[in-house]
């Protein structure tokens, strides 16, 4: 239990926030009287960004957060390195109070242990490129020649060799965000914070990035924090999912649980189109060997074995060169269970 | 025939749309008058035709408040009033009462010159007796023409009256017609703007009619008689109020320069440091040496053709044995801007910052560039007397806004997202300041700089006033003279200074700008 804590490296606890100049007696009613995002609105004049929101995430997590514009997700990063302060709740970054930072603290965490990517990268455009990256470290006082090595080192990490004496200008978007990658990388944080990162480029280039991205990941293991309005983008990238609505948490969940097992209509709604192929495996359409009652003709002696942790992708690879039932096994190879081309077929259709 | 998709049925004839209901609830009275008269006006492919409003013919401005058409109703009532004006001046405006008056007057004094005539003549004066005779026919030729004249003004009288009653009816017609367009303009106002005045109000109306009864009576009162009261000439106040509080600013002035003295002395030489530096190293240095610097500065930052140009008026310059005092002017509107940056800048910084500081700092800004020049030069007269420090402060009214405005609107265009993210990587609001939020704004601030000093320029004639010497005291000298060729050679000179001046800034500024 113990290491499983130590193993959370974000966590916010009942976080709350208030827009207004009455905030705060809107927080205090939220408190004793449990008004809603209405009421706030119409007794205060306030808007609530988020309400109570509650998640942790793992070390080499990617956890993606998403929601619709407006659904609170872009103010809920800002809140794990404070550019947004919380009305009320508790936020923990690799076990530290944030909330109890002092400023030059605050301002020593941001700079050593938060990496930030920007939805319009933000970068500074009277710098080369070279600067821009080195800037956090600029910030940190660090000396000219290991500024160079280092934003060279992180240039190279984003595939952006031979590039650091442009001007951010002269690059194209993808490249332009590649750069605010590299940014990030740049003071080798703990925690990456992604604000919409890819939602300003165009699909192909969007691809790209997510596929290098991802390789990125597997490589350097950094707890990430993603926010999307992209459910395919979630999907893809996600380890987990949050998943926003007015301000609100949903749901959080594994790719495969929010696809299978929505929360809600509204979540539902979201899924519906999601192409469940690679999200759902075979043990959860498969039917346990022992209750299975093999029809006219078929012999499961003669079916093809896969593994149950299987998705439904490879199965259909499988099913399309057999008559027979697909028999999966156990990491020990025993027979588990059965998928016939019926219950596969549903499967496609139901994610169940 | 009609064909039908899902709910909505495709007709051969559109319908038409029904306005009765919400003309009826905008109307508030005449609901079906209204609905006929808009209908009409609506068809109307110009949206003018031929509508009458019988209430708006009568009652005019009175109809056009009570329906909330107050441009209507400003306009209605001055027409109306230009030819009740016309009317009153035909009714019982005394017309030619003045000339009248005046042959009167000459009779009077025709009867006493005969009158003195006789006696003259029964004394036995008969060449004083001629004399006055004489006197007295000139009178009376004078009367005979008084009298014709006003009776062409009496005449004229009808004339007017003519006119008045055409124009009336005229003008009765006209908003009999325009009524009923204008009211459904409003109408169509009203269906996206329920704040728009609807309906008939008679309160309104009364406001209306106590407006109109004031303005007319006092109006009438003035133009058609002869001696109007003097209450509605003239504000019925003398000159008391004012005098006192003039002689109060005085007191303060006085009181504020006496006690503060070590104050405006201490700003003075602090002013008097800088320009004495500045001077030394424009007037003191040699005049080639001063020369080749500019033209090679000019060269560097703005290429071949904007030093052909200033090396052209720097010899202008010279060969009119302005040099001296072009640099002495240099000097003045130098120290200017650089006390105008030095002190612009950090303000624009603030003003950016704070809402509140740019709230109040914003009409003071204001003031200081509407404010006639002359007037602010006397409070600075009052404080720091005259020469070239005065002078430079005037100056500086004047050239502190735009260096301001332009810190402050460069600061505050730089985008969000760019210092959220210097701020998410552990900036300092100081280290956003220097490496964020000042180069971005760096083309604007630049803008204002330049606006700073050519505004600068422009004050030294006015600063020649109170002694600060330089160009602008011969184009001073040559207006007092009117001696047209020495102003306008020194102007030329001023010119030439602000050409390079700007020339030079601008393509320094180009060049940063492209640098990125």
């Amino acid at each position: 239990m113990n290491d499983n804590e130590k193993d959370i490296v974000i966590e916010l606890k009942n976080a709350w926030k208030i827009f207004g100049e009455r905030a705060s007696e809107a927080m205090a009613a939220v408190e004793s009287e449990g008004i809603g995002k209405a009421e706030v609105l119409e007794q205060y004049g306030a808007v609530v960004g988020i309400a109570d929101c509650s998640f942790s995430v793992r070390r080499g997590e990617i956890f993606c957060i998403m929601g619709l514009s407006g659904s609170g997700k872009s103010t809920l990063v800002r809140h794990v390195n404070r550019l947004i302060e919380p009305t009320s709740g508790e936020i923990y970054l690799l076990g530290e109070d944030v909330m109890k930072l002092s400023p030059t603290a605050l301002r020593e965490m941001r700079a050593k242990r938060i990496g930030m990517v920007f939805q319009h990268m933000a970068l500074l455009p009277h710098r080369s490129v070279r600067d821009n990256v080195a800037y956090p470290l600029e910030i940190r006082g660090e000396s000219k020649s290991r500024r160079w090595d280092v934003s060279q080192h992180s240039l190279s990490l984003v595939g952006l060799d031979g590039f650091e004496d442009r001007f951010p200008r002269e690059l194209s978007g993808g490249m332009q965000q590649r750069v605010g990658l590299a940014r990030a990388l740049a003071s080798d944080p703990d925690v990456l914070l992604m604000d919409e990162p890819f939602s300003a480029l165009d699909p192909l280039i969007r691809r790209q990035l997510q596929d290098q991205f991802m390789a990125l990941s597997d490589q350097l293991h950094k707890t990430t924090l993603f926010i999307t309005h992209d459910l395919d983008e979630a999907i893809r990238l996600g380890t987990r999912i949050a998943i926003m609505k007015d301000g609100r948490i949903v749901q959080i969940g594994t790719p495969e649980e929010i696809v299978t097992n929505p929360a809600d209509d509204y979540v539902r709604d979201f899924v519906q189109n999601i192409s469940k192929l690679k999200l759902v495996f075979a043990h959860t359409i498969q039917t346990p060997i022992s209750e299975y009652k093999p029809v006219d003709g078929e012999d499961l002696s003669q079916s093809p074995r896969v593994s149950q942790d299987v998705d439904l992708d490879y199965l259909i690879d499988v099913a399309t060169n057999t008559t027979q039932p697909t028999v999966t096994t156990d990491e020990s190879g025993n027979d588990v269970g059965v998928v016939s081309k019926d219950r596969l077929l549903q499967g496609i259709r139901d994610g169940k | 025939m009609a064909e039908s998709i899902g709910t909505v049925e495709i007709l051969d004839v559109i319908p038409e749309v029904d306005i009765s209901d919400s003309v009826k609830e905008f109307a508030g009275t005449n609901g079906n008058y209204y609905t006929r008269e808009f209908k009409k006006v609506q068809s109307s492919k110009s949206g003018y035709c031929w509508t009458f409003n019988i209430g708006s013919a009568v009652f005019g401005p009175l109809w056009a408040t009570a329906r909330g058409l107050w441009g209507l109703f400003w306009v209605f009532s001055l027409l109306e009033m230009v030819f009740l004006v016309m009317l009153g001046l035909g009714v019982w405006g005394e017309l030619g009462a003045d000339k009248f008056a005046r042959a009167e007057r000459m009779q009077t004094n025709y009867e006493k010159m005969m009158t003195r005539a006789e006696t003259a003549r029964e004394q036995g004066d008969e060449e004083g007796a001629a004399s006055f005779e004489k006197r007295a026919e000139n009178l009376a030729k004078a009367r005979d023409k008084a009298t014709a004249e006003g009776e062409i003004a009496a005449a004229g009288g009808t004339r007017l009256l003519v006119i008045a009653i055409i124009g009336l009816v005229l003008i009765k017609i006209f908003e009999g017609w325009i009524a009923n367009i204008a009211y459904e303009r409003q109408y169509s106002r009203w269906r996206g703007d329920r704040t728009v005045r609807s309906g008939l109000s008679w309160p309104i109306g009364l406001l209306g009619f106590v407006i109109i009864a004031f303005v007319y009576v006092v109006t009438l009162l003035r133009f058609t008689t002869a001696n109007p009261p003097d209450v509605i000439t003239e504000f019925p106040i003398g000159n008391t109020y004012y005098l006192a509080i003039a002689s109060w600013i005085d007191y303060w002035f006085d009181l504020a320069s006496q006690n503060f003295a070590f104050l405006f002395q201490g700003v003075s030489r602090g002013i008097r440091l800088i320009l004495d530096g500045v001077e030394t190293l424009l007037v003191g240095t040699p005049w080639p040496v001063v020369m080749a610097v500019i033209i090679i500065f000019a060269y560097r930052s703005a290429g071949p053709r904007v030093a052909v140009f200033t090396a052209a008026a720097l010899i202008y310059i010279a060969v009119l044995g302005y040099w001296q005092k072009s640099m002495a002017t240099v000097a003045l509107l130098g120290t200017a801007s650089f006390l105008c940056v030095a002190i612009g800048i950090p303000l624009g910084v603030w003003f950016a910052r704070s809402q509140r500081a740019f709230n109040m700092g914003r009409p003071v800004l204001d003031l200081m560039q509407t404010l006639p020049s002359f007037v602010y030069l006397i409070p600075i007269i009052a404080f720091f007397g005259t020469g070239k420090p005065p002078g430079i402060l005037a100056s500086m009214v004047f050239g502190l806004p735009p260096i301001i405005r332009l810190t402050t609107l460069g600061l505050r265009q730089v985008p969000k997202d760019v210092v959220e993210a210097a701020r998410a990587f552990g900036a300092t609001n100081a280290q956003i300041l220097r490496n964020v939020e000042i180069p971005l704004a760096t083309p604007s601030i630049m803008a204002g700089v330049n606006q700073t000093i050519l505004m600068c320029l422009s004050m030294v004639v006015i600063a020649a006033l109170i002694d600060a010497k330089g160009l602008g005291y011969d184009v001073l000298v040559a207006l007092q003279y009117a001696a047209k060729g020495q102003g306008i050679l020194a102007g030329v000179a001023i010119l030439f200074c602000a050409i390079v001046i700007d020339r030079v800034i601008q393509g320094k500024f180009k060049d940063t700008e492209k640098g990125g």
